[in-house]
């Protein structure tokens, strides 16, 4: 039990317990924007620390070099999906953009066709 | 009259049917405990035999490799058939696709999906996966250029012609193949032992992985065609 096995699993479990930090604010939150980002916010930063413990536990060069790279897939593609869900939802008027004080977003559209 | 001739057509038809399948089946060994079974023939003995790591790849394209053959051409078949009921025009209308962020972030990614397919295919003797499974991730590529980039994009970059003639590359790599086993081996898909390298180098295993390539790029294929021709409606405004 070096330190190092000790740091790996400390971000092990650190990320462990953002995915529960997630799982609460899937169930807990009130429509899906909120949703939506507890999603992709915590959940990203949830799988990146647990595939940096991952990779700092096997602690071989190209072993760590790929287990790193699917972090940095999923710090590219969770982010990305959620964006795609959420502007998705938008547009179809899942939830109203009235029921909101602030409609930031609405000042946007249309500018990236 | 012809109700009564067609009663004993369909009768007969199913006893030659039952005295088909009867003698078939009195062929099989009587059934002795899962220890016996030819299972513990192919854990002892395939690597020797086929020289594939993955005992799984070995049983699918050597030891039955012939029911592969078959598995494929019901792809075909399936592929035939879709094409045939939902054809689409040549030029479709397409949508516009996803927002900008997920174009260029797919931009990014796309290329990594590519490449994670053709390793899971040239692999498939030496590591979990084999034809099919990659030859499914390589057909993601051609949905995701569907969904994100609009389906105009992909008639444009890979045209259904390039799909058909991928496919049937495909199928006739597998034939081929099947052909040069029946002629230097002896039997029809037989391993070709002379391309048999040391086991756990990439081009060993005789001719398992040319049979993966093969089935991948007609897996591929055949799915991107039948996802291409079943997006019939597309929506006007972009997501």
């Amino acid at each position: 039990m070096t330190l190092r096995i000790l740091f790996a699993y400390f971000l092990m479990i650190t990320g462990a317990a953002f995915a529960v930090v997630t799982v609460l604010g899937l169930l807990r939150f009130p429509d899906v924007y909120t949703r939506i980002h507890a999603g992709a916010v915590v959940l990203t930063i949830s799988a990146v620390l647990v595939t940096i413990g991952t990779a700092v536990y096997v602690w071989e060069f190209f072993l760590s070099l790929k287990i790193m790279m699917i972090g940095m897939f999923f710090l590219f593609s969770n982010p990305m999906a959620t964006h795609a869900i959420a502007r998705a939802s938008y547009k179809r008027k899942i939830v109203l953009p009235e029921q909101y004080e602030i409609d930031a977003y609405s000042d946007y559209l249309g500018r990236d066709k | 009259m012809t109700g009564l001739l067609k009663k004993i057509l369909i009768i007969v038809v199913l006893l030659f049917t039952t005295l088909a399948l009867y003698l078939n089946f009195i062929l099989m060994p009587e059934y002795q405990g899962l220890k016996t079974g030819v299972s513990n023939y192919i854990i002892q003995s395939a690597l020797r035999d086929t020289g594939s790591l993955n005992l799984i790849t070995a049983v699918l394209y050597d030891y039955r490799a012939f029911d592969s053959l078959g598995e494929s051409t019901v792809i075909f078949g399936a592929v035939s058939g879709i094409v045939l009921i939902l054809s689409r025009k040549m030029l479709p209308v397409s949508s516009k696709g996803l927002s900008f962020i997920v174009k260029r972030t797919l931009g990014i990614i796309t290329p990594f999906i590519g490449l994670f397919g053709l390793y899971v295919i040239s692999h498939g003797h030496l590591s979990p996966g084999g034809g099919f499974q990659g030859g499914v991730i390589l057909a993601a590529i051609s949905i995701i250029f569907s969904i994100v980039y609009g389906s105009a994009f992909d008639y444009r970059r890979y045209s259904p012609q390039k799909k058909t003639i991928l496919e049937t590359g495909g199928a006739l790599t597998f034939l081929t193949i099947g052909l040069a086993g029946l002629f230097f081996e002896g039997a029809f898909l037989h391993n070709l032992n002379f391309l048999t390298a040391e086991p756990g180098t990439l081009l060993s295993a005789g001719s398992i992985p040319y049979i993966n390539i093969g089935v991948g790029f007609k897996v591929g294929a055949g799915l991107a065609i039948i996802f291409y021709s079943m997006i019939q409606k597309t929506f006007e405004e972009d997501y």
